[in-house]
């Protein structure tokens, strides 16, 4: 078990690196970038102060990073030396030029005031095309939970599955209202193989929600309110989809991973899902035991218990409610909507993750994960709070159950982000 | 297996009882029903997105969106986005558009939107247009090149209206009109079928034509979720522990004459106002720091340039600029009575002015102030006649080109035209606006909002746009 997780955190590890390397290449490429520009914004400078000794100090508005506000300006003194114009102190100089670096909504905006002596002036500028900002993965303890980015893009994503891995995922399939996507791995970049659409005649809820689930027999399938798609069994590959009351999956194909119940293996479970709404009707199928309805719920995540499986279905009414198949207890946490289980190798083998409000609160847009236990009656949390740059839009189980997907929509940028939500040991 | 031991277990307990008095409210998805309770200060007597009477504002704005759609929307970075139109292309040139109409769009009456449709609301809100429908798509021909044009669309008055044959307005927004009292109370039910889905709330109420004071009022009791609050007044309704929320700077306050100036002596003087106007301790005392003081026309978050205008007062260069002058200045300078925050600016101004040689009388009068804009120079009943006016401005668009174009126009300016796009030709549009001295700038202001408790997911755009649809009420029965 050890050794399996010690792998696991190797190949976690490597995945962490190789994204960090393919960030730190993404960020030379966009110093690279600044030489164009910059050259523009030196010939224009140029053109109003003509060769000669110029102070040149320089501020930042923009989101810059201080590097890349250092090699702007580094670039820029290289071209303006080149067309005779040269940095010098304020007293030695013929004019004094204040460069800003600005931006408004689509672009950086390089702005120069160029003060020539007397009350001469002018101003120049140039403009260059934002690029998008990267967040990164923080260490959490004692048990820690780490974000693996897999996925972003401007659309509403649903769901994602990762297909084939190895020491990382290699293949992934990603929902959002209109089609599932599915992209390899190719020299470490994603290149989309194929695009299956979605069809429906209704239009989708607001909350729009989704499961795409690996199948045995074919690739896929695809839960939406009101609709159910397969996809096909042999080549090429499509999506077929129809109206559909049947219920969704609770525990994907994990249900042979949780240990059987009295001789008997752990029946799959499966819920109703409203078809214009965001939540479960509360109608399961075949029960949870006795129980073959609960309240209305978001999501639900199995705990199994030594003698019988554990039910917690994040309600709409926004509690909690444990159902061990004889009582439905129902208990205000103060979590999130979306609840779903793993299973480790730490501590009594299975965890609760669950969404709140994370360290910057609910109001400001931003949200966290935490790893629960519970050990009696009332859960405990194991993990710090796995924090995301945004609303969590979607937390589902993996089909391993050792990891989950989250869906975060990061509020700086709007985009949907996917991350694997990856649990290890720290104790 | 490693079990966790008692003493783990309790730490955690600890550390557990510290997250729930660190986060208190937990997220959750959003739970459909209940009633938003909106008070406002406009009174608007029309609802019609095309009726030039009425003053333009955020709050008016808000309300169109919220009953009508347009084809394309833009987002905070300057974007454009389908909404009733799914897909557009331009020929070359810039000068013929094209926009497919998005299927299964239903008018709240039950009837289908159609580019036939779509094509009959543009030209009412555009006389001048050449607009026509083509199968499933609406054609646009500018006559010359407009690379602006789908920004323009979005703007509230090119909201797709179907007029019946009573003059009832129906759109094919998230929410129907149930109610409509002209100026005083507007009631909303949302739209089930909408093609975006339903809207989580079921109502929303809007009690028009209340001051701050009220609005405020009405929060506290609460008796409304969602108020506006004066710019000055944001720091102190936050420290009473009220949730605020701030749009970015999108209203212009500036000195606007009412025509251009005629002489060389009259530009001098206007010149020395503008020099003459302390605008950042304006902004630290009577704006008690709010927005941001400007001396141009689009705030530095929309052109990434506004520093370039500097905001410094220049009292001698005014007094020197003044004393060039031989005859008096002595102006009328208006303002809105009913605003108490641009009587304080106009006084504080007036002041500025006097130490610089020029007088200024502030009157107050009670005509709009944005649909009187260009005809300024012509007095109206209740107003004498003015030299010059304190306007607030609400910008019409996050695109730049589209904002400034609208500053212009309700400054009744042409627009100048210039080839290019990049943030150097803006520049140089303004230059050129502000170079024929008919506007002052003075500030940026954001607008602000006050909601309760019970209003979640409330994330206005920072335009100011309200975004109801995907506001939801806390614990309300599903």
């Amino acid at each position: 078990m050890r050794d399996a997780i010690r792998n696991s955190f190797r190949s976690l590890k490597l995945v962490l690196v190789l994204f960090a390397l393919s960030c730190g290449l993404v960020e030379r490429a966009a110093a690279d970038d600044w030489s164009g520009p910059a050259q523009q914004l030196a010939r224009k400078i140029a053109a109003v102060t003509g060769p000669g000794a110029v102070a040149v100090t320089v501020g930042n508005r923009s989101s810059l990073a201080k590097k890349d506000v250092d090699a702007i300006s580094g670039v820029l003194r290289a071209d303006l030396e080149e067309l005779g114009v040269r940095s010098a102190k304020p007293e030695q100089a013929a004019a004094l030029m204040v460069l800003s670096l600005s931006q408004n909504p689509r672009f950086f905006v390089w702005v120069a005031e160029i003060h020539l002596g007397g009350s001469e002036s002018a101003v120049v500028m140039v403009s260059v095309p934002r690029g998008d900002e990267v967040g990164f993965a923080r260490e959490s303890m004692p048990v820690s939970l780490r974000k693996i980015p897999l996925w972003s893009q401007q659309d509403r994503i649903l769901d994602v599955v990762v297909i084939e891995q190895d020491s990382e995922p290699r293949h992934i399939a990603v929902l959002d209202g209109e089609k599932v996507a599915i992209y390899r791995l190719r020299n470490g970049k994603w290149q989309q193989e194929q695009n299956l659409g979605i069809t429906h005649a209704r239009p989708w809820p607001r909350d729009l929600r989704g499961r795409v689930v690996g199948a045995k027999d074919h690739l896929l399938d695809v839960y939406l309110p009101g609709v159910f798609c397969r996809s096909t069994t042999s080549l090429p590959l499509t999506l077929n989809c129809h109206e559909s009351d049947d219920p969704w999956p609770l525990v994907t194909a994990g249900v042979e991973s949780l240990p059987p119940f009295g001789g008997s293996p752990v029946q799959p479970l499966g819920a109703f899902y409203s078809a214009s709404r965001n939540f479960f009707t509360g109608a399961l199928t075949p029960g949870v035991g006795k129980l073959t309805t609960v309240g209305k719920f978001y999501s639900a995540a199995p705990l199994p218990r030594e003698r019988y499986l554990l039910w917690l279905f994040a309600g709409t009414d926004g509690q909690v409610h444990l159902v061990d198949g004889v009582t439905d207890r129902a208990a205000k946490l103060g979590w999130g909507s979306d609840v779903a289980s793993v299973k480790t190798g730490c501590g009594s083998g299975w965890q609760v993750l669950a969404t709140d409000a994370g360290e910057n609160g609910f109001e400001n847009g931003a949200d966290s994960v935490r790893a629960y236990e519970i050990t009696d009656r009332d859960p405990v949390p194991v993990s710090a709070a796995l924090d995301f740059a945004g609303h969590i839009t979607a937390l589902w189980a993996e089909a391993k159950d050792d990891s989950a997907i989250a869906i975060v929509r990061n509020r700086e940028t709007g985009e949907y982000e996917a991350f694997r939500v990856a649990v290890g040991c720290s104790q | 297996m490693k079990h966790f031991g008692w003493r783990w277990v309790a730490a955690s307990s600890l550390f557990l009882i510290a997250i729930l008095i660190r986060t208190g409210a937990a997220e959750t998805r959003p739970q459909y029903g209940g009633t938003v309770r909106i008070a406002i200060r406009e009174a608007p007597e029309s609802l019609d997105p095309v009726d030039a009477t009425q003053a333009d504002s955020v709050a008016r704005r808000n309300l169109l969106a919220l009953i009508f759609e347009t084809l394309v929307t833009v987002d905070e970075r300057g974007r454009i986005h389908p909404e009733l139109a799914v897909e557009w292309q331009v020929a070359p040139g810039n000068q013929r558009w094209q926009f497919r109409v998005r299927r299964s769009v239903k008018f709240h009456d039950g009837s289908a939107l159609t580019a036939e449709i779509a094509a009959s609301s543009l030209r009412t809100a555009n006389p001048s247009w050449k607009v026509f429908a083509e199968g499933d798509a609406v054609i646009v021909e500018c006559d010359h090149g407009d690379a602006d044009l789908p920004a323009e669309l979005a703007l509230p008055r090119n909201s797709i209206v179907r007029r019946n044959g009573g003059g009832k307005l129906i759109g094919t927004g998230p929410f129907r009109i149930d109610d409509w009292q002209a100026g005083k109370r507007l009631t909303l039910s949302v739209e089930e079928n909408h093609w975006h889905g339903r809207a989580f709330v079921d109502m929303i109420e809007v009690e028009m034509g209340r001051n701050y004071q009220e609005q405020l009022v009405e929060l506290k009791l609460g008796t409304a979720d969602l108020v506006e609050v004066a710019p000055e007044q944001g720091h102190r309704v936050a420290m009473e522990g009220r949730r605020v929320i701030t749009s970015q700077p999108m209203e212009l306050v500036a000195l606007a004459f009412g025509s251009d100036a005629q002489t060389a002596d009259e530009k001098l003087l206007r010149s020395s106002l503008a020099h003459s106007v302390e605008r950042t301790s304006m902004r630290s005392v009577l704006l008690q720091g709010t927005g941001q003081a400007t001396a141009s026309v689009l705030p530095n978050w929309m052109g990434g340039y506004g520093f370039a205008f500097s905001t410094d007062a220049d009292l001698k260069l005014a007094r020197r600029e003044r004393e060039q002058v031989r005859t008096t200045a002595n102006w009328t300078v208006g303002y809105d009575a009913n605003d108490s925050l641009a009587r304080v600016l106009v006084e504080r101004v007036a002041l500025n002015a006097k130490d610089a040689g020029i007088v200024l009388r502030p009157t107050a009068g009670t005509a709009p102030l944005q649909s009187d804009l260009p005809r300024l120079d012509i007095p109206g009943p209740d107003l004498p006649r003015l030299d010059l006016r304190l306007v607030r401005i609400p910008l019409a668009s996050t695109d730049p080109w589209v904002a400034l174009a609208s500053v212009a126009g309700a400054l009744g300016m042409a627009m100048p035209r210039l080839n290019g796009d990049s943030a150097e030709d803006l520049y140089a549009a303004e230059r050129v606006l502000l170079a024929e001295q008919r506007v002052i700038p003075l500030f940026h202001l954001p607008a602000e909002w006050a909601s309760s408790p019970a209003v979640k997911d409330w994330r206005p755009a920072s335009d100011g746009s309200w975004r109801l649809d995907e506001v939801w009420m806390g614990r309300e029965e599903q």
